[in-house]
């Protein structure tokens, strides 16, 4: 259950920069790479030589328009670009080129599940922007790396819509989802093709008007958004609750944080009277982006299947619960790794199951990802249907699934063939006499279960599962409780 | 037959008949400038060696019988704000006395495609800011006419190389009259095209909008020979205009009989003296070609100083922007932090000009200040081009002086505005993106020469040189040398 701030209401505003995956850069021909030696993706325009002049990268204008048509929102027919002033060494031109007053999307509508409920969010504008380069710091001086300077960024703002750490971080996701979905972007956080800023305050039930906000900038995981947001709700409400005679404005001041992922807590880096002037002006050396209808019906036309559009198959055509199929269909690559785990095993729920727990839940202390492990989705299929079959039971295969993360990229079915622990036990003669002592044994659970208690039915199954340490097949056990409880109770 | 006192499109043709090799020409003119440049200081640097190889070069090409460039045999100079890969972009200014050109611009890469020989790169106020060339960190660049007198700005090097025949073609940029008021003051042919109709790729920029590169020339006809060079669209300037290039050369020799020429007799009442007697003159000769004279309502360009010097120096206080000393130009030696490296470097590698404009710009796009500042000037900005519009719906072209009076004395403009003043009648060409020449029309002032412009509409650019074309072979004062440099 998300949190209760009693009389407050946080009011969380997202702006999401991420960088789009085209092959050259926003006003340049340089190639758009991460993790190059740096100062190599550069032309002329990167570092801002005198002389040099922009040129708009037509691709893109498509993926922003895609990512327009994606959240239902208005793409502009027209819009332009504007300079903005601000000195940095990380700025070659000592200007930005962004879209200010006229961007090229106008509102739309992000929809996400938020704890089981499908909530929708406003957007309020997505304009295009080129990013800036980046600064590294050696023990007696700084060096600048341009290969970033220029590289294509969209920036989703939305709405102060966000009520809560959970609503910011599922709209996050849902955006990342989209991204991925119609290709724009690798979205991939550590090498900050996804970023977030989050405007921050709270409003008091009596309240009329937003009080101050508080930006925290460069937030680049969904969890340290989430703790970050979370963070400044309880630090303003309590400020608030303890000074009720204080002016609110100097509680809280507005200002702009820079979070610092290491130490977990925002750093401050400007209040906003000293804020700068950035003197936004059109950028002369560019023509407005003129769209047609055309254009821009041929791109909606064109639209791939959408998160929401697969969460929806996932619920109505393979019955996986609501918050599953969500978390599946929000993360692009392992949803489609899921899908190509279900051409060789239709037991969608249990394999879901596997990719978003199971799998996980191993992984993390590996730091990996599933679907970039090394496991391949076939190997997991295949667990999956070694399950069905009987051949393993769950016990098992979850050793199985160890062994699997422990050897990355080792076939499952070798696994469970090369070792005689994993063999289930299926024979009668063997299980029999277990079962016939655990019923000896737990005399009160059988009277319980005969007099309607399942769950003292499953504690017995368990029992035997625990003397045959989990090789026992589930359905020969069942098979001989049933028939020896029945035949109890009928002496 | 001396090679100087050939133009272009002369020294073009002998070339290619075989008569004149263009080691010879390029010698001719390196000679020159040995000669004259240092009572000129036209020139900031030569490119001797370069230009003599390139000559031999293309000289054994011909030679060989194979195709030469459009511009095979003629030397030409840039302005010392576009680039030649290698070599120095100098601006006029100190702080880029060690920037050397990553990259070649668009103009240099069509001339050398076309075998143009660039002979070397002219004085400039510092970033074309300016009406004087005073205003160079460098140089101090004379008038050929008066060598006591101002060669006009900011393309003054290059007007003043042509006029005293250190070569036949130079190329200059143009804001807001950097071409046609020094062009007019040294006696020459300057010419600003459509905007947008050479590439700005490689120009160092001043006001992005309203920046144009052209020519300086001796004749009509070797502008029209150049701009069918220089004026093709380029994918490098996205504000490059897509049309095929113009066809220049067949059409300016046709009569301009019938042709209205409009003239805006309120706006320019100002005019007085003999540089009113010159241009009243000017318009009964383009009468007696046959044209129309009839009046046009162009009294909203009393606003274009105004405008300008909001729009021009708002994209300068940016386009400079990038001259912070990180990544190139002359970084303070006492600067200790970022911010030093900043403040120190603009405060000593910029003029007072310059600074003044980035001020100037700075201001007007603030906060608070802008509504009243840039957007009411882009406001009129466009009601001075819907004026201009509909000016050419009752004339084909408009006449105007190019400056209020003759050359100036170097030294005598003090006062920053005033030196402003020097452009009223120029500005508004740039502001409505129109092409405009300065052809010689007469000599003023006990000698001096004085300039006519000829302003077209949009894209009317063959329009423009066909009535200048006209209107210098009747004057006959375009091919006049100063006597100094006769010889």
């Amino acid at each position: 259950m998300s949190k209760d701030y009693g009389r407050w209401k946080p009011i969380i505003g997202l702006e999401i920069h991420s960088e789009l995956n085209t092959k050259s850069k926003l006003f340049s021909s340089a190639p758009n790479r991460f993790g190059d030696e740096p100062n190599t993706n550069i032309t002329e325009v990167c570092t801002g030589q005198p002389g040099a002049l922009p040129v708009l990268n037509k691709e893109a204008v498509r993926k922003a328009v895609q990512l327009g048509c994606a959240i239902d929102a208005q793409v502009c027919k027209f819009s332009k670009f504007d300079r903005k002033s601000y000195f940095y060494p990380d700025s070659p031109r000592n200007f930005q080129i962004t879209q200010y007053d006229e961007p090229i999307v106008l509102g739309g509508t992000i929809i996400a599940e938020v704890e089981g409920e499908e909530k929708s969010f406003a957007v309020n504008r997505i304009h295009l922007e080129d990013d800036a380069g980046m600064l590294k710091h050696f023990s007696s001086f700084a060096g600048v790396d341009y290969n970033r300077a220029g590289v294509p960024l969209v920036e989703i703002v939305s709405e102060p819509c966000l009520h809560s750490p959970k609503e910011a971080s599922a709209y996050a996701m849902m955006v990342r989802a989209i991204l991925q979905y119609i290709d724009a972007s690798d979205c991939n956080m550590e090498e900050g093709s996804l970023r977030f800023d989050a405007n921050i305050s709270v409003m008091h039930e009596d309240d009329k008007a937003f009080r101050n906000k508080i930006e925290i900038k460069n937030m680049n995981s969904f969890s340290n958004l989430e703790l970050a947001v979370e963070m400044e709700i309880e630090r303003q409400i309590e400020l608030y609750e303890n000074n009720p005679d204080t002016p609110q404005d100097e509680l809280i001041a507005q200002a702009t944080f820079r979070w610092d992922p290491e130490k977990k807590a925002p750093v401050l880096m400007r209040r906003k009277e000293t804020a700068d002037d950035y003197r936004y002006f059109p950028e002369p050396d560019l023509v407005p982006i003129v769209l047609t209808d055309a254009y821009i019906e041929e791109i909606r036309a064109t639209l791939p299947e959408l998160p929401l559009q697969r969460e929806r198959r996932y619920i109505s055509e393979l019955n996986l619960p609501t918050d599953t199929a969500f978390l599946l269909a929000s993360d692009k690559p392992l949803s489609d790794y899921f899908e190509r785990g279900l051409t060789t095993c239709s037991n969608a729920r249990s394999l879901a199951n596997w990719l978003l727990m199971e799998f996980p839940g191993r992984l993390k202390e590996k730091g990996i990802v599933l679907h970039k492990s090394g496991i391949t989705i076939e190997n997991v299929a295949k667990l999956v249907n070694l399950i069905d079959a009987g051949t393993i039971t769950g016990r098992i295969a979850k050793q199985v699934a160890d062994d699997m993360v422990a050897n990355l990229g080792r076939d499952c079915e070798e696994i469970v063939q090369s070792n005689p622990d994993y063999q289930p036990v299926s024979d009668t003669a063997t299980i029999e006499p277990l079962v016939d002592q655990v019923l000896a044994d737990n005399e009160q659970s059988i009277q319980d279960f005969l007099s309607g208690r399942k769950k003292a039915f499953a504690f017995l199954v368990g029992q035997v599962m625990k003397m045959t340490r989990g090789k026992a097949s589930p359905d020969v056990v069942n098979e001989l409780l049933k028939k020896k409880i029945t035949e109890k109770a009928e002496k | 037959m001396s090679i100087h006192t050939l133009s272009a499109y002369e020294l073009h043709k002998s070339f290619c008949k075989g008569e004149l090799k263009a080691e010879q020409i390029i010698q001719a003119y390196l000679d020159r400038i040995e000669r004259y440049n240092k009572d000129v200081g036209a020139f900031l640097r030569t490119f001797d060696e370069k230009a003599l190889s390139q000559a031999k070069a293309l000289d054994e090409k011909f030679a060989r019988g194979e195709k030469v460039g459009r511009l095979a045999g003629v030397p030409i100079a840039l302005k010392d704000n576009m680039h030649i890969k290698g070599e120095l972009s100098t601006c006029g200014s100190k702080f880029l006395t060690n920037f050397n050109a990553p990259f070649d611009a668009t103009v240099t890469r069509l001339l050398e495609n076309e075998d143009a020989i660039i002979l070397g790169k002219t004085n400039l106020d510092e970033f074309a800011m300016g009406s004087s060339t005073e205003m160079s960190a460098l140089a101090q660049t004379h008038n050929p006419w008066d060598l006591s007198y101002s060669p006009g700005g900011s393309s003054g090097g290059s007007a003043a190389a042509v006029a005293a025949r250190l070569c036949p073609i130079a190329l200059g940029s143009d804001t807001g009259g950097s071409i046609r008021q020094p062009a007019s003051f040294c006696g020459v042919c300057g010419y600003k095209p459509t905007y947008g109709r050479v590439s700005r790729f490689g120009l160092v920029a001043f006001g992005s909008s309203l920046d144009q590169i052209g020519p300086f020339a001796t004749t009509t006809q070797d502008v029209a020979m150049v701009m069918e060079v220089l004026g093709q669209h380029c994918e490098k300037d996205s504000t490059s205009c897509t049309d095929p290039s113009y066809d220049f050369l067949s059409s300016i020799g046709t009569d301009i009989k019938g042709l209205k020429v409009g003239v805006p007799r309120h706006f320019i009442k100002g005019l007085k003296g003999e540089a009113k007697a010159c241009f009243d003159k000017s318009l009964e000769t383009l009468q007696d070609l046959g044209a129309e004279l009839v009046d046009v309502d162009l009294e909203v360009l009393k606003y274009s100083i105004a405008i300008y010097y909001i729009l021009a120096t708002a994209e300068a206080s940016t386009n400079l922007a990038r001259f912070d000393g990180v990544r190139y130009g002359v970084r303070s030696e006492s600067a200790q932090t970022l911010d030093d490296v900043y403040d120190l470097s603009k405060q000593e590698g910029f003029g007072p000009e310059v600074k003044r404009r980035i001020l100037l710009g700075t201001f007007v796009l603030s906060a608070g200040y802008q509504d009243a500042y840039y957007k009411k000037a882009q406001k009129v900005r466009t009601l001075l081009i819907r004026k201009y519009q509909e000016a050419f719906k009752k004339c084909d072209v408009v006449a105007t002086p190019v400056t209020p009076d003759s050359a100036f004395k170097s030294g005598s403009i003090k006062d920053p505005l005033e030196m402003y003043f020097e452009d009223m009648y120029t500005i508004g060409v740039n502001l409505a993106g129109l092409p405009g020449i300065s052809v010689p029309a007469g000599f003023i002032n006990g000698g001096k020469p004085y300039g006519l412009q000829i302003v077209g509409p949009q894209k009317a650019d063959v329009a423009v040189c066909q009535t200048a074309y006209a209107f210098e072979k009747a004057t006959a004062c375009a091919d006049k040398i100063p006597e100094q440099f006769k010889k």
